[in-house]
């Protein structure tokens, strides 16, 4: 009896420990970049989400976050671009996928023209 | 293997998989972001602009409905659409005579009129002049509507017809915009609200304003920049 636990709790430790080795830093950006954009702080998080990144260049939830930042900082042409990595890299996750849409709706009502112009302005 | 130590084994072993699942579950929050919305008019801002009368889709119907008979669907109408341009735009709202009369009552040629925008135009100054149509409904939603209902006696929950008085309002505007110097058409929207609240007898004067004041964001987006609220998901870790 006393092995079997024993065995488990060193499975378990083992277990923690190469889960928060693999997330190694860009977890911390993002985690800090998540709680300065909760708070609207959105220039900081952009940046903390481009160091996650930079980390993990396939971490579809900091290219995901990255896309928010950059669409809440005006910057939608990068948005756009950062949306459609975090998609490729995980096309299943549902978070990513309504954000997309949601801010595809928006963009192309955005950059919708009306072709004429007033007064010939 | 014993049934008490199998049992251990198996909640031992769900305890380390849900450990490793862990990372994998992750935090999300939804956060909320203001994005602009473009003017749909690319206008300087000052221009002088003249509110011409709407052709109302509703006025057959006012002969039915006597409902509608309170309601001067033009003047109010025109009365908001000026005070919230005055309010909110920095353009300068010109005065049109005021027997002026449409050359038609159809919206399509109203949009081909050129020749009538262009003369209104150099008559007021205008550099753009907004007309279009207008519709007010108001409609009796009353009826039989499916509720659930919990049993005292029982506890159990059963459906039952309940009659709901409601009243439905529907407005549905379609603006055009000229230029007030070619007469040409520069812009064609449709903006549509429907409101329902409940009782058969609600005031219809106060349904339209609340249609207006639900399309008032985008019925202002026409002539000037606004702010759209939306809700987006981030990832906590």
């Amino acid at each position: 009896m006393k092995k079997s636990v024993l065995a488990l709790g060193l499975v378990l430790v083992t277990t923690a420990c190469s889960s928060y080795a693999r997330t190694d830093k860009a977890a911390t950006q993002i985690s800090f970049g998540s709680t300065v954009a909760r708070k609207g702080l959105w220039r900081e998080a952009a940046f903390r989400f481009q160091k996650a990144i930079e980390k993990e260049p396939n971490n579809a939830r900091a290219h995901n976050n990255l896309a928010v930042a950059l669409e809440a900082s005006g910057e939608f042409a990068h948005a756009l671009a950062e949306y459609k990595k975090a998609l490729e890299l995980d096309p299943n996750d549902s978070y990513i996928r309504r954000n997309y849409a949601r801010f595809a709706e928006f963009y192309t009502s955005y950059t919708r023209t009306t072709g004429k112009t007033a007064g010939g302005t | 293997m014993e049934p008490r130590r199998r049992l251990r084994v198996g909640a031992a072993a769900a305890l380390v998989a849900l450990f490793c699942a862990l990372p994998l579950l992750g935090g999300v929050a939804q956060v909320k972001l203001k994005l602009p919305l473009k003017p749909r008019l690319p206008l300087r801002g000052n221009e002088k602009i003249a509110l011409a009368p709407f052709v109302l889709a509703t006025e057959a119907e006012k002969a039915r409905d006597k409902r509608l008979q309170n309601v001067d669907l033009q003047a109010e109408f025109q009365r908001f659409l000026k005070k919230q341009i005055e309010k909110k735009t920095k353009l300068e709202v010109v005065e049109l005579p005021t027997d002026l009369k449409l050359p038609t009552q159809n919206l399509s040629e109203l949009g081909r009129s050129t020749e009538f925008w262009r003369a209104l135009g150099a008559q007021t100054g205008a550099e753009i002049i907004v007309s279009g149509s207008l519709e007010f409904r108001v409609e009796d939603r009353s009826g039989y509507k499916t509720e659930e209902y919990v049993s005292p006696i029982d506890g159990r929950t059963y459906y039952r017809q309940v009659y709901v008085e409601q009243t439905g309002f529907l407005f549905d505007i379609v603006f055009l915009v000229f230029d007030g110097r070619s007469g040409e058409k520069i812009l064609q929207d449709e903006f549509k609200d429907f409101r329902q609240t409940g009782g058969r007898r609600a005031d219809e004067l106060q349904g339209l304003f609340e249609n207006l004041f639900s399309l008032e964001n985008q019925i202002l987006n026409l002539f000037v920049a606004r702010d759209r609220e939306a809700e987006r998901y981030i990832f906590t870790d």
